[in-house]
């Protein structure tokens, strides 16, 4: 059987994204004349992330008791006390876009709102939630967004469409390159800009018109993949006339310390922690640097192998074979946890006016199942830190009654970003309402 | 059926079906059936190759290029169907700057590139000459006037730059950032009608990155311009040519990489605590070895395919060599040895890479080794794994010791039974090989029992199970769908079907040679048509 995309899918995800993330003028969201557009929000822009975590988490452990602002912390949200208020935990949500591929169905449904493909390998039919969001906040910052990866081998899922994946960079030394390496302008510096730019630039026209000619005459579905290629074109050109502009001082924003050149493997396992905190200091300084408004954080894949410290198995492997409750398996999640709050502190730690990035920022924070021995999808894990400059209510859980849609999440998300949507999602994973219980 | 399936290895082992096949006559060409393959992007290994053939060996082309994408089996189908991100273009950026700097870095080099004195730093004519001249190699086909004009340029335009020669460096990341080189679209010469014929250079693409895995060469360029690669019988010179040429043992390295996704020997993930045989430097040596070892069937020996199975020689370094139990053959680098004739260590299934690939990094996998055999080596289908099913197997105890006792619930619930039957059998008969692919005669102090069946035909061992699977009725036919699936970038129709049978017949008569079948695939009326345009 062909296992290619029909020409309208692919052009419904490829080209999708525009057509369903219609939000408000860039300008119109963060430029606040009066501060008032959103509750207790301030000027600042709003920024959007993602962490993820592979082989999901064990539900008895993670579900908090108490809902609203009264809930206490359980076992494996222990490492987050400390963000306690700046956390909003959603339980009893399902992906309702059906179980048929362990370890793809629920990541795909749950960032895309959309089904797996059917009869196809790994892929979106439809743009991941980061690259909705980006295509309309990530229009004026020097990229559109950024992807890291934490563990080594490890894979993302930000993805622009079927077949097209943003992969994250795993190297904190090439992230850190990419972001502040040759060519950064501190903002505020006036430093005079490199003479190469206009060359990249004249160079990059002969590369867009040989793209256009090609795309011209191929088919459709070639088409979709040119015009990918040409929209990275145009991302580059962006890059370019942004570091030739002298963009006006922020306060918070620094160079970061440079990463170490390596991470080798210590006792045949990698040291993730280490790898995730460089990487969360990067990405806290390229949001402060308003490098780019939209993130993924990649810190393990579903089905990894990855062997963490003081376990007998592959992750993957403990979570089929370890006997209930479990005990590596949660110590895993207790070590995911525990990098996630430094990334949240990396956050909070960006003083932006009388408030922090943190604040500023709608962090989506969730997994490719609950419980992985089973592959379910239900009792999704889904956490959100931060308020995206006050339109989220913090601090709160929201238990769903009767397996609520997680599409719903993506519609709150999207909208306390700024857009203007009316649904979101496709098939079972549609909806057309969002939580309102989280919202402001 | 089941009588027959028994019997054929039998023949096949005494030798029987050899002589057949001498006396049989050649079979027929496949039908012109085309594949549709979009235009597939340069995968990272394609990119390399291609750098290194036009501006030479000592080009260090910068490792962050976008990692490929893996569909169907095959980064080749992948590299049709995915879309390049944002960050893959930037990362094309860099290193087309990067490789333009070093291309153009010594006297000699800026000498053999351009063939033109240039009169000063804007002398267009120069400028022309030079962008002709290397576009045509970079892009695979000759440039029309206005692109030559738009690439010179930007040549005269690099003001920044004061001479000329300079200044092309940017020509050259133009030409290289181009989709005209990072894409190998196929139009045809028609470009409609019901038998599209692919134009010469396009033929020269095609052969040169299905055998090569990298650019055409001049001579194969100069055969494109003089239209010859429209005819079979060119073809036919050209690809045995090609296949005489030492890039041909780059291409078959790379199909065999693909094949059996030896690239994650890189990220091997094995707990040194338990393998103490394991260290970094294992997964890579692994796979030479198994690259050799196919490189030396294929070129050196011309030899069966299905010997592949049950072969006693391979290559080892000195890290392969002590878990083998041979003596190193080099202090330093890899040498041919006989595997020891008392452990029953024989062919790609007794190889470091497969069995250390599909395991898991505690222990070995009877389901992991199984899939990999059932599925790739003999093209079975295999559903995903149900959900909400609990999947654990028991710790390992006195009362179920083995690997064997352990997953019995696979072979004996029915609901399990499905697929495990069709997959846990096999690993199960791999079981003296431990999660690294170390010898063993012990699992958990009990005493490993390999015994088996492989769609009716029993084996006791890693020994028999080689033997049961070089005579497996699917294997060749499989070998010939996913060299066929490589070469042409797609996952075959029913249309095809008939192509592919055609192509196995082949492979068969010729004895199972792997550079026949390649041949052949290269040659087939299909491969010089262009299919619809996905």
């Amino acid at each position: 059987m062909k296992k290619r995309l029909d020409r309208r899918t692919v052009l419904r995800g490829l080209l999708g994204s525009a057509a369903i993330a219609i939000g408000l003028p860039t300008l119109e969201i963060f430029l606040n004349d009066t501060g008032t557009a959103y509750a207790g929000g301030d000027s600042f822009p709003k920024r959007f992330g993602i962490f993820f975590w592979g082989n999901g988490n064990l539900p008895d452990k993670w579900v908090p008791s108490g809902t609203g602002p009264e809930w206490e912390i359980t076992e494996q949200l222990t490492p987050l006390a400390a963000f306690k208020e700046h956390l909003t935990v959603v339980s009893g949500m399902k992906v309702q876009t059906g179980n048929s591929v362990p370890h793809g169905s629920g990541p795909v449904g749950m960032l895309s709102g959309a089904p797996y493909p059917i009869g196809d390998e790994t892929t979106f039919a439809v743009p991941s939630i980061d690259q909705v969001i980006a295509s309309v906040i990530g229009t004026e910052t020097r990229f559109k967004s950024l992807e890291v990866g934490v563990q080594p081998d490890g894979y993302g899922l930000s993805y622009n469409g079927p077949h097209s994946v943003n992969p994250p960079e795993s190297s904190p030394a090439a992230m850190f390159n990419r972001v502040f390496g040759g060519g950064f302008v501190l903002p505020g510096s006036n430093a005079t800009p490199d003479p190469r730019l206009d060359l990249r630039r004249s160079v990059l026209d002969v590369v867009k018109d040989d793209a256009e000619r090609l795309k011209g005459r191929l088919g459709s579905a070639d088409k979709a993949r040119l015009e990918q290629h040409l929209e990275g074109v145009r991302g580059l050109e962006k890059q370019i006339k942004k570091l030739q502009e002298n963009p006006p001082s922020l306060a918070a924003c620094s160079v970061p310390g440079e990463p170490k050149a390596e991470y080798p493997d210590v006792d045949g396992r990698p040291p993730l922690s280490e790898i995730s905190r460089a990487m969360a200091d990067i990405l806290a300084m390229a949001l402060a640097c308003d490098q780019t408004r939209v993130f993924s954080d990649w810190f393990s894949s579903p089905v990894n192998n990855t062997l963490y410290p003081d376990t007998t198995s592959g992750h993957h492997q403990l979570t089929h074979d370890e006997p209930d409750p479990q005990p590596q398996v949660n110590s895993i999640v207790l070590y995911t946890m525990t990098e996630l709050a430094y990334l949240l502190g990396a956050l909070h730690a960006v003083e932006e006016g009388e408030s922090t990035l943190l604040e500023h920022t709608a962090l989506l924070i969730t997994s490719d199942t609950s419980y992985a021995r089973a592959h379910s999808i239900e009792e999704y894990p889904i956490l959100i830190a931060g308020s995206a400059n006050g339109a989220l209510k913090k601090g709160v859980h929201y238990r769903s009654p009767a397996n609520e849609n997680t599409s719903k999440v993506l519609l709150t998300l999207a909208r306390a970003m700024g857009l203007s949507m009316e649904s979101y999602g496709q098939g079972a994973g549609m909806v057309t309402s969002s939580l309102s219980a989280i919202e402001v | 059926m089941t009588g027959l399936a028994v019997l054929l290895p039998i023949l096949a082992a005494f030798g029987a079906c050899a002589d057949l096949e001498e006396s049989a006559p050649v079979p027929p060409d496949p039908p012109a059936v085309a594949a549709t393959a979009g235009a597939p992007r340069l995968s990272v290994a394609q990119y390399r190759n291609a750098i290194r053939d036009l501006f030479g060996q000592g080009i260090a082309v910068p490792p962050a290029l976008e990692p490929d994408t893996s569909l169907s089996g095959f980064v080749s189908i992948g590299s049709a169907q995915s879309a390049i991100s944002p960050r893959g273009v930037e990362q094309y950026e860099e290193a087309a700057f990067k490789i333009a700097e070093q291309a153009l870095a010594t006297q000699t080099q800026r000498a053999a590139l351009a063939p033109c004195k240039p009169a000063g730093p804007a002398d267009d004519a120069c400028a022309r000459t030079f962008v002709t001249k290397l576009g045509r190699r970079v892009w695979r086909r000759p440039l029309d006037e206005e692109e030559v004009t738009k690439l010179a340029g930007v040549i005269t335009g690099a003001q920044q730059a004061r001479r000329l020669l300079r200044r092309s460096a940017f020509s050259i990341a133009a030409l290289l950032q181009a989709p005209s080189f990072l894409y190998r679209p196929a139009f045809g010469e028609a470009g409609a009608g019901a038998q599209n014929k692919a134009t010469s250079y396009e033929m020269a693409s095609r052969l040169s990155f299905f055998l090569w895995n990298s650019t055409p060469d001049d001579a194969l360029l100069d055969a494109a311009e003089n239209g010859e690669l429209t005819d079979a019988a060119t073809v036919e010179r050209e690809v045995v040519r090609m296949l005489d040429d030492p890039r041909a043992r780059g291409g078959l390295r790379n199909f065999v990489t693909e094949y059996l996704r030896l690239d994650q020997l890189d990220q091997l993930s094995k707990d040194p605590t338990i393998f103490t045989y394991y260290s970094p430097d294992l997964g890579p040596a692994a796979r030479e070895e198994t690259l050799l070892d196919f490189e030396a069937l294929v070129f050196d020996h011309d030899g069966d395919y299905r010997d592949l199975f049950t072969s006693r020689r391979t290559f080892v370094n000195a890290k392969l060599a002590s878990m083998y139990q041979v003596a190193a053959p080099s202090p330093t680098g890899f040498g041919e040895v006989e595997l020891p004739e008392d452990i029953p260590r024989r062919g790609l299934l007794g190889h470091v890479s497969f069995l250390s690939l599909y395991a898991h990094p505690t222990s070995s996998s009877a389901t992991l080794r199984g899939k990999l055999v059932r599925t790739v080596l003999l093209c079975g289908d295999i559903p995903p794994p149900p959900v909400d099913v609990n999947t654990a197997i028991p710790e390992p105890s006195p009362d179920a010791a083995t690997l064997r006792d352990r997953v019995k619930i696979h072979l004996e619930d029915p609901f399990c039974a499905g697929c495990h039957l069709r997959m846990d059998p096999i690993g199960l008969g791999l079981e003296n090989f431990d999660g690294v692919g170390r010898f063993r005669e012990k699992d958990n102090g009990a005493a490993i029992d390999a015994s088996g069946e492989l769609d009716g035909a029993a084996f006791n061992g890693p020994l028999e199970l080689s033997l049961a699977i070089k005579n497996h009725p699917d294997l060749a036919a499989c070998f010939t769908r996913r060299m066929y699936e490589y070469a042409t970038s797609s996952t075959p129709d029913h249309q095809e079907d008939e192509v592919i049978a055609a192509l196995a017949a082949r492979f068969s008569a010729s004895g199972h040679r792997v550079k026949e079948l390649m041949r052949a695939i290269a040659t087939s009326p299909g491969f010089r048509l262009v299919g619809e345009m996905p």
